[in-house]
């Protein structure tokens, strides 16, 4: 999804960073202001395959392959209907057999195999099973809905925690102010000496102030990652610290399987020649056959040798 | 799951951003410090799809990946409809270090930051990754002065010929050339330009390319290289987004980096190298001689770092700025203002 470009206008994600791609049933992408150009009326065919397509069915595309997100379409399509819970079956078998339908008519209609028998059968399963799909769906709206509440309780938890917060600086002010009365009350009223008076004050602010300090260790100066004022450091006098000179050892990387061929033998095995060779613009970009075919070769021996014994 | 909710102690809250909270916090059973990064889901919608993309990077790649040299991801575990990453702490980060201009880089210290990052990179490149956005402020570093290379919301694995990469990726400054030109097939190269450009930052103290935009990027890039040309860049004018500049004339990089030795030299120029076929790979560059020559990089735990980490570590624990940053959505840097 983070590169593309328009089929029909041939913009790319680089010249209108705003671009977004939109994708419809038969999982051809078109980016957003085609499909407000070509489906004005609401419904039009696709440019690629001619399929009619309705406006509305249009979403924004999310995977990066639109195969998949005709998957996904098609799934939820399915999976509206095909929607029993394995409490619904008999035995683990029942149930695994069932999925497997769904699987294999989900396949079929994302690689345009059998599509009419396939849709006949999801027609005579409706039929057959109308009271059943019912119950589910019911069961469904359920579980959206327990989910919701969940979402709605951490939201509640959220406010209350703001709400304690807010209430906190309220109360600090109050006492600000109930301390400041104090003092006027104590110079007008009181015998003493005001001067005893004031510094008797300044003192429990003093303490309050330390108090409060200690509590909340604040690091705010770290945030310009400069401490302004270092005064016992001197920044003339660097230190001079001779470590273990360096040596290359080279890493290895625990394939648990054969040796893989290392990037003189992939050209002179000729491993190479089975490998499309990279393009004169892949090259400019920086990319050589021979790093797929490394790779390939890599992930083809991986793990061979493992066995059960072998990661005891 | 209660078990694992219990585990972490919550310290400290440190940021938050549009998709995560980050939280300091103490591991009960083992009593170290980590970074808990609680990655939110808001609205309805989201929490049927599943989680935030970048999470999703971030524990596919890092569960498989064990390196002194990369963020370890401890745990990841689940609570209501949050999913919470458990990281490595990490006190700062190279931005930092380098912003600090009561810190003195010497050659040992560059040496032994750089060697860290290529070393992590290096084993990162041999599990078929790239990291996509390396920059000073995604190298975390701790008070033990442990390089640890974070952030792999971008990261993707690569080699496979026939899938098509974004070449918008890889904070603007420290983005290679051939990206710059829209190459949509890419290799470890283009985390060795932004190691090249890193590998400048720490001897400059600046950026060496802050570009204001992409063609600005360019711009800077041949005002000291010179422009390509199809002879020491082959194909160079098949890319999609090529165009052509105003001749510049190169400059030497000893001109640039006048406090560099000769080996450095060496180094940054096996990096900075316009064609991507020709740019070093880690491996190569740790065969270099400027790592097994003298002065030796420095001991980790004499490397210079903010005196607020080391001094107060006990009783003012610093924040984690790079969670920070990345939990509030932001990968563009700021400008640096000297």
């Amino acid at each position: 999804m983070e590169d593309f470009t328009c089929p029909r206008c041939r913009t790319s994600k680089f010249q209108n960073p705003s671009l977004k791609m939109m994708v419809n049933v038969c999982g051809h992408g078109l980016c957003e202001s085609c499909v407000e150009l070509l489906f004005l009326k609401g419904s039009g065919s696709c440019p690629e395959c001619r399929i009619p397509l309705r406006r509305n069915n249009f979403r924004v595309q999310l995977f990066e392959d639109p195969a998949v997100e005709k998957e996904v379409d098609i799934r939820k399509r399915v999976l509206r209907d095909f929607n029993k819970k394995e409490d619904d079956f008999e035995s683990l078998l029942d149930f695994n057999n069932y999925l497997e339908k769904v699987e294999t008519i989900i396949y079929n209609l994302t690689n345009n195999i059998d599509i009419i028998d396939t849709n006949k059968k999801i027609e005579q399963y409706k039929k057959d099973n109308k009271e059943q799909i019912q119950k589910s769906k019911n069961k469904l709206g359920r579980e959206e809905y327990e989910l919701e509440e969940m979402l709605e309780m951490e939201k509640q938890i959220e406010q209350a925690r703001k709400q304690e917060i807010q209430q906190e600086e309220i109360e600090a002010k109050k006492k600000k102010i109930r301390e400041k009365e104090a003092l006027l009350d104590e110079l007008m009223f009181s015998n003493a000496n005001a001067q005893n008076i004031l510094e008797t004050f300044a003192q429990q602010a003093k303490e309050a102030q330390v108090e409060k300090a200690k509590a909340p260790p604040k690091s705010s100066h770290f945030s310009t990652g400069i401490k302004i004022g270092g005064t016992s450091h001197n920044p003339f006098m660097v230190p001079i610290d001779e470590g273990p000179l360096y040596q290359y050892k080279s890493v290895t990387i625990q394939t648990n399987g054969p040796e893989p061929p290392n990037d003189e033998e992939i050209v002179s095995k000729g491993f190479i020649n089975h490998v499309r060779s990279e393009t004169e613009q892949e090259r400019a970009g920086g990319f050589k056959s021979n790093i797929a075919c490394k790779r390939a070769l890599q992930d083809a021996l991986l793990g061979l040798y493992h066995t059960r014994t072998s990661f005891a | 799951m209660i078990n694992k909710l219990k585990r972490y102690e919550k310290i400290e809250f440190l940021g938050e951003g549009q998709f995560a909270t980050v939280y300091k916090a103490k591991d009960i059973e083992t009593d170290n410090i980590v970074a808990v990064k609680k990655i939110k889901i808001g609205s309805r919608q989201e929490a049927q799809d599943g989680i935030n993309r970048t999470a999703l990077r971030e524990i596919k790649l890092l569960q498989e990946l064990h390196h002194k040299n990369l963020i370890g991801l401890l745990d990841v575990f689940g609570h209501m409809s949050n999913v919470s990453l458990v990281f490595d702490f990490m006190d700062t980060d190279l931005e930092v270090i380098i912003k600090d201009n009561t810190i003195i880089l010497t050659t040992a210290n560059i040496k032994s930051y750089i060697l860290q990052t290529i070393q992590g990179l290096e084993y990162l490149h041999l599990n078929w990754m790239l990291h996509r956005d390396l920059k000073p402020n995604n190298l975390l570093v701790n008070a033990a002065g442990v390089l640890k290379i974070g952030d792999f919301g971008l990261a993707k694995l690569f080699g496979s010929p026939n899938r098509i990469n974004t070449h918008q990726v890889v904070t603007r400054w420290y983005r290679a050339p051939e990206l710059l030109f829209g190459a949509k097939q890419y290799s470890t190269c283009i985390d060795m330009w932004a190691v090249g450009c890193i590998l400048a930052e720490l001897l400059l103290r600046v950026p060496l390319f802050p570009g204001e935009s992409d063609l600005d990027q360019l711009t800077k890039i041949f005002s000291v290289f010179g422009n390509p040309t199809e002879e020491n860049w082959p194909g160079l004018k098949s890319l999609s987004d090529f165009i052509e500049f105003k001749p510049f004339t190169p400059i030497p990089l000893k001109n640039i980096f006048t406090a560099a030795g000769d080996d450095l030299l060496d180094l940054l120029e096996g990096l900075l190298v316009l064609n991507p076929i020709k740019r070093k790979e880690c491996t190569e560059c740790l065969q270099m001689p400027f790592f097994s020559n003298k002065p030796a990089p420095t001991l980790g735990t004499k490397l210079p770092l903010p005196q607020n980490i080391r001094k107060t570590k006990e009783e003012k624990p610093s924040l984690k700025r790079k969670l920070l940053d990345s939990a509030e959505g932001g990968t563009l840097s700021k400008r640096l203002f000297f």
